[in-house]
């Protein structure tokens, strides 16, 4: 009798642990995006570190202008040939780039998710601003003793370039500490490492390295002279300023 | 003056020191072999003092386009779903293979175009979304027919053949990638047919047909002289002595290539077999030697009188051939002919060396007189049915013999003018090569294969340069030969016309600076500027293999680039269209000079050794007949000179000139004892003539066996050699006694 009871409860323990841990992971990821979108808004000076396979380093300096999760300005100031040119990110999907020696701003369309985000080793999709809770279905893989949390993010989406994401997560405070970027075949192909630091009321990725593991290509960005929550006017993010700040 | 006697004795008297010494050196050689690597690549062969060849080199490094591999899918319709879908599926494998670093198909190349709104940048084709519907398939037809970057590059204009193009890293092995390349997209079993070139999928094709001659024809040959050998001597002493002094030769010329670091070549692939060829001929002539002293003398120190009388010829003959070889060091244009005609050359001194101390060492150590008591008699087939009736016929018509050479040689230097010559990499292969059927497809329906470059120093920035650029390609394809180039200044053109909406070229610096923001980090860019933006290239494909137009084409570019190329923007044009017109004129150069060079030396040397010039010019005229033949055959059958048949006439007369070497110091040995040319002649037909016989066969055998390599200019190459093996044979034992009996008639005792 007690082992029928005991199959009993196993039976429904399966039925009721699984979806608990797909509602912990879901919560998880739930979290970071919270923490990565929790400023109203965000101005920076970006540094963009790129480093080939034969350790030849270029670089480019911009000033960022974030509010919300979709508006986003960046206006390069480095290299000197390129400085002033200007993208603007609105939501949809929608770029502006403006180039100072045209005195024009034209609308770019990306057609393409997988192309690579201004010549570094992010794509536009790692770099898209949509929470990772609305394009990846996780699963928690992590033991209960890890010291981080570690989730498998698959896509729900068929247009993402990765068939899996392998995501370490601070146990704390649910800031992103690596991602494994995989694709078709479950073959690694991009690594990427988080250096949060907390300023403020706000963690933020002080430093991120995107290493292209077949090319051994990198992509470092780091951020300075971060401030949050200034209150950026919605006119800031127009294509009329895009010139006028100029 | 060399004491023949006591080098002879003290070659026996030290037989076991040089045993030992042979075995030591095999032993250090062979162990080298495995270092031994081959290399096909025709680019790295190419000099440095010339300067195409110099320009070609360093493009090929810089903007590695000599790591560009392509691969044709071939259908009846490229535009179905399921054609699309293999696109993609190919792309995504090469993407997969470690040391690939960009692959551009239909299914992945980035599309920036103009639109209502703005710019849309983004794939000719939705990587998720591939098209399926009829109306999908117009869109993408269109796309690709109105953007001029697509010309050529991507999708046939009859629709039927589509290219996926993929570079290796400078640093990565090619033949481990392009073989990985073939079998992965193989085991895919796609029903479209695919096709593979680009220098790194020719190069490893070459490889791979070289270590199959290797493998497989080294052997044959191998038998082929075992069998010849055992007929002629009946012996088992006859057979494995002239085999072992040839492989032994080998081992040591094939070592000391990968001690030196050299690497084997798609032409030092012949050495092998041209070793195993004459590395026999040397020990043949000892032993038969040997065998003659034996059966007529009864010495007691067989070995030790047959030397004597050998060591001469056999030096001197040695000689003659390494002057043939080392001939191709001089004005030859390829540095793998020059590595060839080096390591040939020592390979012969090798067997040389080998024939006159280490076989000696062997006959006496191992006591082989029993053995070889068995040496073929007077009586023998050779003697009865060849040399006894060429030796009536010579003596009773001499007259009627140097006619006969006279007609044959005019009819020979009439054809002599209708050579024709090629220096086409294509030639390689044989007519059902999947090469051949890949090089005909990208001719007829890509603008053909043979890269030309043109290139640019300067700003890559400036618009002065990328205009120049633009109008640069502009004339190139106003030449029928040129059907689409591709370079920086189109790229920026084809964005700033997106941008603007307008043609015209931006006027100043900074719009090019900018609108460079777009291209930054694209994997094409390195294709077409240096990381400095110093340097770029214009990059384009030539129709024809033929020279005549490819003349026209390199006088119609430099017109141009004399008038247009400044000190701002320093104009250059190069490809192999342009080096093959270099090739083409040194393969005469190379073939005059190298010809000249071996007459001469040969001359000298052999009047120098048999103190007399007459005997040196009556040496060469057989090998002069026999090259004049060779010219005529070859004008007359349409076979080209090429990189390897040019080697032909030199080979042949740095081996074939040994047959009128022993002819012409026996001749002269008898006459000086006896002072009757026609005892003289016949003792010197029987008894040098056997020897040269039995070579001749186990020698054109040998490289006969190279008819059946799958490398179309070895083929000929074979057959030449044993063409000409026979002619100078036939020359030494007929023209040449013809010739020594009317010239020394009056001086002898004898004049019936």
């Amino acid at each position: 009798m007690k082992i029928k009871q005991f199959l009993v409860f196993l039976f429904f323990s399966t039925l009721i642990y699984g979806p608990i841990q797909a509602q912990n992971a879901e919560t998880l990821l739930q979290n970071m995006d919270f923490l990565i979108a929790a400023p109203k808004d965000k101005e920076a000076n970006v540094l963009m570190i790129i480093k080939d396979k034969n350790g030849t380093i270029k670089e480019r300096e911009a000033n960022l202008k974030q509010k919300g999760k979709y508006k986003k300005l960046y206006r390069y100031t480095k290299p000197e040939k390129q400085a002033g040119i200007a993208t603007l990110s609105l939501p949809n999907n929608v770029i502006w780039l403006y180039m100072p020696a045209f005195g024009k701003a034209i609308r770019i369309s990306l057609l393409s998710k997988s192309q690579a985000f201004n010549g570094t080793d992010f794509s536009q999709e790692d770099m898209s601003g949509i929470p990772y809770s609305e394009r990846y279905n996780p699963v928690l893989i992590s033991e209960k003793n890890d010291p981080n949390y570690q989730l498998a993010l698959s896509p729900k989406s068929k247009k993402s370039k990765y068939s899996k994401i392998i995501l370490t997560m601070d146990k704390t405070n649910y800031y992103p500490i690596k991602m494994e970027y995989y694709e078709k075949g479950d073959k690694l192909i991009k690594i990427a490492n988080y250096n949060y630091q907390k300023q403020g009321a706000y963690w933020f990725a002080k430093e991120v390295e995107m290493t292209t593991v077949l090319k051994k290509h990198a992509t470092t960005i780091v951020l300075s002279d971060v401030k949050f929550d200034q209150g950026l006017s919605d006119a800031i993010f127009t294509i009329e300023n895009l010139k006028l700040e100029n | 003056m060399l004491n023949l006697t006591k080098l002879s004795k003290n070659i026996l008297a030290k037989k076991w020191l040089i045993i030992v010494l042979v075995c030591l050196g095999t032993l250090f050689f062979g162990n080298e072999l495995k270092k031994l690597q081959i290399d096909a690549d025709i680019v790295r062969s190419l000099p440095d003092d010339d300067v195409d060849a110099r320009l070609l080199k360093k493009i090929g490094e810089n903007f590695g386009s000599n790591n560009m591999g392509v691969i044709i899918l071939e259908t009846d319709n490229i535009y179905q779903p399921s054609v699309i879908e293999h696109i993609q599926l190919i792309t995504d494998t090469l993407s997969g293979i470690s040391g690939i670093s960009s692959v551009s198909s239909l299914t992945n190349i980035i599309n920036i175009k103009g639109s209502d709104y703005g710019i849309e940048i983004g794939k000719l084709v939705d990587e998720y979304e591939l098209p399926k519907t009829a109306l999908e398939f117009e869109k993408l037809r269109n796309n690709i027919l109105n953007n001029p970057m697509y010309k050529g590059s991507i999708v046939s204009e009859d629709e039927t053949a589509s290219l996926i193009v993929f570079n290796i890293e400078n640093e990565a092995n090619v033949n481990l990638i392009a073989k990985e390349v073939i079998e992965k997209t193989t085991t895919l079993q796609i029903p479209e047919k695919l096709y593979y070139i680009g220098s790194p999928m020719l190069v490893t094709y070459i490889s791979d047909l070289m270590r199959k001659d290797l493998t497989t024809l080294l052997p044959i040959a191998f038998l082929v002289i075992a069998i010849v050998l055992l007929l002629s001597f009946r012996s088992l002493t006859g057979v494995i002595l002239p085999l072992l002094i040839a492989v032994i030769s080998i081992v040591w010329s094939l070592g000391s290539m990968a001690f030196l670091g050299i690497k084997m070549s798609m032409i030092s692939n012949n050495i092998p077999i041209i070793i195993l060829a004459i590395g026999s001929a040397y020990t043949i002539h000892v032993i038969n030697r040997v065998n003659k002293v034996r059966l007529e003398e009864q010495h007691s120190d067989t070995i030790k009188t047959a030397l004597v009388y050998v060591l001469i010829p056999i030096i001197l003959a040695a000689l003659t051939t390494i002057i043939g070889f080392i001939s191709f060091i001089f004005g030859s244009y390829l540095d793998m002919i020059v590595d060839f005609g080096i390591f040939t050359a020592l390979g012969t001194l090798f067997a040389c060396l080998l024939s006159i101390f280490f076989v000696p060492a062997i006959l006496s150590v191992f006591n082989l007189k029993n053995k070889t008591s068995k040496a073929p008699k007077d009586d023998s087939f050779i003697t009865n049915y060849l040399l006894n009736p060429l030796h009536q016929l010579i003596a009773n018509k001499p007259k009627a013999v140097l006619l006969f050479w006279i007609v044959l040689i005019g009819f020979s230097v009439f054809h002599l003018f209708s050579i024709k010559r090629s220096v086409d990499i294509q030639e390689y292969f044989k007519s059902d090569n999947p090469t051949r059927f890949a090089e005909q497809i990208m001719v007829e329906k890509f603008g053909g294969t043979k890269p030309i470059f043109v290139y640019f120093k300067g700003n890559m920035q400036s618009p002065a340069v990328l205009k120049k650029m633009l109008e640069t390609s502009a004339y190139m394809e106003e030449s029928p030969e040129v059907y689409t180039s591709m370079s920086i200044a189109k790229l920026i053109d084809e964005i700033n016309y997106n941008f603007t909406n307008s043609r015209t070229f931006p006027q100043e610096i900074e719009q090019i600076e900018q609108l460079w923001f777009l291209l930054d980090g694209n994997e094409v860019l390195p294709r077409f500027v240096n990381e400095e933006l110093t340097e770029g290239i214009i990059i384009s494909k030539f129709k024809s293999p033929d020279n005549k137009s490819k003349i026209e084409f390199a006088k119609y570019m430099n017109r141009f680039i004399a008038e247009n190329s400044t000190e701002e923007c320093q104009i250059q044009i190069t490809g192999m269209p342009f080096v093959d017109i270099t090739m083409d004129q040194s393969l005469i150069n190379s073939q005059i000079g190298s010809i000249a060079i071996a007459v001469f030396f040969v001359i000298v040397l052999v009047g120098a050794i048999l103190r007399s010039l007459k005997s040196g010019i009556f040496a060469a005229i057989p090998i002069i007949a026999t090259i004049i033949l060779l010219f005529g055959f070859m004008g007359l059958t349409g076979i080209s000179l090429n990189i390897a048949t040019v080697l032909v006439a030199s080979v042949a007369l740095g081996i074939g000139i040994d047959y009128a070497i022993h002819i012409i110091s026996h001749f002269k040995a008898s006459f000086k004892k006896n002072n009757d040319v026609y005892a003289a002649v016949q003792e010197s037909i029987f008894v040098s003539g056997k020897a040269i016989i039995i070579n001749v066969v186990s020698v054109s055998a040998g490289f006969l066996v190279l008819v059946f390599s799958d490398m179309v200019p070895l083929q000929y190459f074979g057959l030449l050699i044993a063409l000409s093996m026979v002619s100078s044979c036939l020359g030494a034992l007929t023209l040449l006694p013809s010739l020594l009996i009317l010239m020394n008639k009056k001086n002898s005792q004898n004049e019936n």
